[in-house]
């Protein structure tokens, strides 16, 4: 099910990593744009499979429009986990490789556009995160 | 070369087999070896997508057991992948050469013990552990490749048979 057209329906986001990680971006977010609401964490440590699986939909079955899970890498056990919580409900993306940029873009954007749209322009803006600067010597 | 990494791990593929084992042993393939999984579509599809650059097969013990032989002497690195101890031991029972496993991760259920931070067991765990070390398996405790391996059977005497 999608939000009704032209609705500022805010598109609520899971953010499940390795270790400390999502409390980690979620305060660095907030360094850069104050307090963060309705992000929700949680990581995948110490828990199996089944349970990460078990944590990961307790937290994304109230989402009447769907949502995001955004994770850190594809493979990983908060993707595979995530995917197998995400097929039993609505419009549930997984977005992997999640970095701050990208979490910044989707506060920005949240209530802009649906699931599908704004897990498509995270994943362009993650990818253009990602730079190389030279630093020539003088 | 063939088979490099027998490993044991309620997560099947995840972070550390594909990036701690996977970037040092670089496997051409990865046996997800689960009756459960092979015989679930969406599941099937997930795991055989979630190693890029890396052919991942999902089989059944039975299907795994056939091919372990032949596969043991293929060209290229493979790793093998269970979720518990009784579908080792059922692998072995099979056919499959009992052999080297890694106990990378068997997290905590109701009624399991602690061995360890990622090795919790019952006592049909520890029977399973026992038949496999009866049969010529070693069981050896190493979650990625940079902590220090140790026997199950040093984990835990009632492993041993």
């Amino acid at each position: 099910m999608s939000a009704p057209e032209g609705s500022a329906v805010r598109v609520p986001a899971l953010i499940v990593m390795h270790a400390d990680l999502a409390q980690a971006l979620v305060r660095a977010a907030e360094k850069v744009v104050g307090a963060v609401e309705d992000v929700t964490r949680l990581s995948n440590e110490g828990l199996s499979r089944t349970d990460l699986e078990q944590a990961i939909e307790e937290r994304v079955r109230d989402w009447p429009h769907g949502g995001l899970l955004l994770t850190d890498f594809w493979g990983g056990s908060c993707h595979t986990s995530g995917a197998a919580a995400a097929r039993r409900h609505g419009e549930v993306l997984i977005v992997t490789g999640v970095n701050l940029p990208l979490l910044l873009d989707y506060l920005h954007n949240r209530e802009r556009m649906g699931a599908a749209e704004l897990a498509e322009r995270l994943q362009q803006k993650g990818r253009d995160s990602i730079r190389v600067q030279r630093c020539e010597p003088v | 070369m063939s088979w490099v990494l027998q490993r044991i791990d309620d997560r099947l593929i995840h972070g550390q087999v594909l990036i701690a084992w996977g970037s040092r042993l670089a496997p051409a393939r990865i046996y997800v070896v689960d009756d459960g999984v092979a015989a679930t579509p969406w599941e099937r599809d997930l795991f055989r997508e979630a190693a890029p650059g890396i052919e991942v097969r999902v089989t059944t013990v039975a299907e795994a057991a056939a091919a372990h032989g032949t596969e043991a002497t293929a060209d290229g690195a493979a790793f093998l992948l269970v979720r518990d101890l009784a579908t080792a031991r059922r692998l072995v029972e099979a056919g499959a050469t009992p052999g080297d496993w890694n106990v990378g991760g068997l997290h905590y259920a109701p009624g399991k013990d602690k061995v360890n931070d990622y090795v919790y067991l019952d006592a049909a765990d520890r029977a399973d552990a026992r038949a496999l070390t009866a049969a010529g398996a070693t069981l050896v405790v190493q979650d990625v490749p940079s902590t220090r391996p140790q026997t199950l059977a040093a984990l835990d005497p009632t492993t041993a048979p």
